[in-house]
């Protein structure tokens, strides 16, 4: 087996009863890497990092984690990462130094070396100030920052991260994520789910898992070049207007329109190749819509998830 | 009353869909009327008594089958000497001792009232009641001549029911203290969301069991110091034996009452649950254990039930150091009886403790 890649996962499947939750997951993660995980939720998502960290036995297939086998060595498998999860899961009444003394002496961290180790994290994630407070206390940026500081104390090659910022404000999301290129520039690898495009755009690899499969993977700018996602006779374009809503409404009328979506002040639209810019115009003029000005687009991430689902769905 | 149809509405949903609320609710009248109605007795009957035969003779024994056939009395050995009767009395392994002494048949038949030694065990004065009255209103002698029974009441002579009480009291109160401390502990980390980062760590399942038992143990033992010092100062109730003994001989039952609560915490799904499960378990186990009424009063099964309850030993253990002033010789049973208990209960709820989901 390579150990050129920190997962690896081969036909990965669990069932709840006659529900398959996830189904023949194929996978691979580089070192090194920000593996973003994507999905909407009850897709498997939780399911397939639960089998990964070791904690849900699969039903059939079979991965490796750091070399581990997850069904064979879930102890090991354990030793050698870092979890981080959605909702604050550290003792509030321990102070952050508390919390990362319990966890470091659980991965067998002692005296000298544990000190040492809890003071590389607290500086790394810059909580200096916080240390003695209890942890509920503190806002959700910062739980997040302890939580991946608590992920980070055994220095494990390998991070999970679920939906890490979820609900905290933009600032600290920001923040998160540069210390995340930090470490990853380190060698160290994330497994990060998310629900937000633009996170998905910073990853260096991304994987959609819809109805339990795995339904693309690839680079974010890959992704944006898959034929299915700008199908044959179609192109897309973004058109300015006033009152870009109602705009919206109008326009998602039209029989040429086969997809159409606000972003921003910008209506994103995928219209059929032969549609020349001057009949979007005279339909928007029609509907007494002044102000306009259209230019041609890429597809986003965001684009590339919907194209994808909506195809699937109608299979 | 605004809303008040929309309420009641809503909270038969709840207790419809929360199936083991609605369980708890119905099982728990039925489980505690049958057992508490069985262990709840105070016509105490079938005492254990040795019996100390040293005349050997047909009269002895007839005397003794007759005492026998007024149930009240039941013989658990017959032993040699009245001094290995009282042994058995102090280690509690029997109630009341009854000495024959040589020349029974000689002085009956000679139609004089020969003398029989009776020892109560006076600590529970309904059992020590009983079992006078038992040797004093005798049936119709079928031996000639009435014997002359002289009781001798070997601890707590006066019967004074606090003396009785307090030391059983002990251990309800532990027992209920401890359990409690405990019943939340895992459930608690579940509902937290704690125990979701503890299952990704390499954690050891008994190493987090007995980790959480350790410091409840130590608060255990400043409890028990409390409640003895009550029970001296307020209550007027003096150890017969060492309190250091005491205390030694207390830390299994602790141990095994606060496993009980870590293995409650492993089935509870929320801390709601907990508390109904710790009075599930708690109020019987307080009636069971003797301290209410004496085991002799139980139906076989009953007494069946109450060995597996460790308040039973314990009990059995403050009052045999309290009251009798046992030594350790004497309360070896219960004493490892706890110990076998808080090792299976531990182990148990290790077994129980899964660090994977399903």
């Amino acid at each position: 087996m390579a150990l050129d890649y920190a997962i690896e996962s081969h036909k990965l499947t669990r069932r709840f009863g006659n529900f398959t939750a996830v189904d023949q997951v194929d996978i691979t993660v580089g070192k090194g890497s920000i593996f973003g995980f994507l999905g909407p939720n009850g897709s498997g998502k939780s399911t397939f990092i639960r089998m990964l960290c070791g904690v849900l036995l699969p039903s059939s297939g079979q991965a490796t984690v750091n070399g581990f086998d997850v069904a064979n060595q879930p102890e090991e498998v354990k030793r050698s990462i870092g979890y981080m999860s959605q909702s604050f899961s550290l003792y509030r009444d321990l102070t952050p130094y508390e919390n990362l003394e319990f966890f470091g002496g659980i991965y067998g961290l002692r005296g000298a070396k544990l000190k040492e180790r809890i003071e590389a994290v607290v500086e790394l994630v810059g909580l200096q100030k916080y240390v003695g407070q209890p942890s509920g206390t503190l806002s959700g940026g910062w739980k997040q920052r302890l939580a991946l500081a608590t992920a980070l104390i055994h220095e494990p090659p390998l991070i999970f991260l679920d939906e890490p910022t979820a609900g905290i404000d933009p600032v600290a999301r920001r923040s998160l994520w540069d210390l995340l290129f930090d470490l990853a520039a380190q060698g160290k690898t994330f497994f990060v789910t998310t629900h937000y495009m633009d996170e998905a755009e910073r990853c260096s690899e991304v994987a959609y898992i819809y109805n339990a499969k795995i339904m693309v993977r690839g680079t974010p700018s890959e992704l944006k070049l898959l034929p299915e996602v700008s199908p044959v006779g179609t192109r897309r374009i973004s058109v300015l207007s006033e009152s870009p809503p109602q705009a919206l409404r109008a326009l998602k009328g039209l029989p040429f329109v086969q997809d159409a979506t606000l972003v921003e002040a910008e209506i994103h639209l995928m219209i059929d190749k032969d549609t020349s810019d001057s009949e979007i115009i005279r339909a928007m003029e029609a509907a007494k819509f002044l102000k306009h000005e259209i230019r041609p687009i890429e597809p986003s991430l965001e684009d590339v998830f919907v194209t994808l689902t909506r195809n699937l769905d109608k299979q | 009353m605004n809303g008040l149809w929309s309420v009641i509405r809503k909270e038969f949903i709840h207790l419809r869909r929360d199936r083991s609320t609605l369980i708890i609710a119905l099982l728990l009248p039925l489980v505690q009327m049958t057992i508490f109605g069985y262990a709840i007795n105070f016509d105490v009957r079938h005492i254990q008594c040795v019996a100390v035969d040293l005349d050997h003779s047909r009269e002895s024994r007839t005397y003794l089958e007759q005492l026998r056939a007024g149930q009240y009395i039941d013989y658990v050995a017959h032993v040699a000497s009245p001094e290995v009767a009282a042994d058995m009395l102090k280690n509690g392994s029997a109630r009341v001792g009854v000495t024959i002494p040589a020349g029974f048949a000689r002085i009956a038949q000679a139609g004089g009232n020969p003398q029989v030694g009776v020892m109560i065990d006076g600590s529970d004065a309904q059992v020590s009641v009983r079992a006078r009255l038992a040797f004093i209103s005798q049936p119709a002698a079928r031996i000639p001549g009435s014997p002359d029974v002289r009781i001798n009441v070997l601890f707590n002579p006066d019967s004074k029911t606090v003396n009785f009480m307090i030391p059983g009291l002990i251990a309800v109160i532990l027992s209920l203290v401890t359990t409690a401390l405990t019943a939340f502990s895992i459930v608690r980390e579940k509902e937290q969301g704690t125990l979701e980062q503890l299952m990704v760590t390499p954690v050891g399942r008994l190493a987090l069991m007995i980790g959480k038992l350790v410091p409840y143990a130590i608060l255990a033992m400043f409890e028990l110091v409390v409640v003895l010092f009550i029970s001296n100062v307020v209550f007027g109730v003096v150890s017969h034996g060492s309190l250091v003994l005491l205390a030694i001989m207390s830390t299994p039952f602790v141990l095994a009452s606060l496993a009980v609560g870590l293995l409650i915490s492993t089935f509870a799904q929320t801390q709601g649950q907990a508390l109904q499960l710790t009075l599930l378990v708690i109020l019987p186990s307080i009636l069971l254990s003797g301290y209410v009424s004496p085991r002799e009063t139980m139906p076989g099964w009953l007494y069946l039930i109450s060995t597996a309850v460790p308040a039973t030993h314990y009990m059995q253990i403050t009052r045999g150091v309290m009251i009798r002033g046992a030594g350790f010789a004497d309360l070896q049973t219960p004493f490892f009886a706890l110990i076998a208990m808080s090792v299976f209960l531990v182990l148990a709820s290790t077994a129980r403790f899964r660090k994977s989901l399903s």
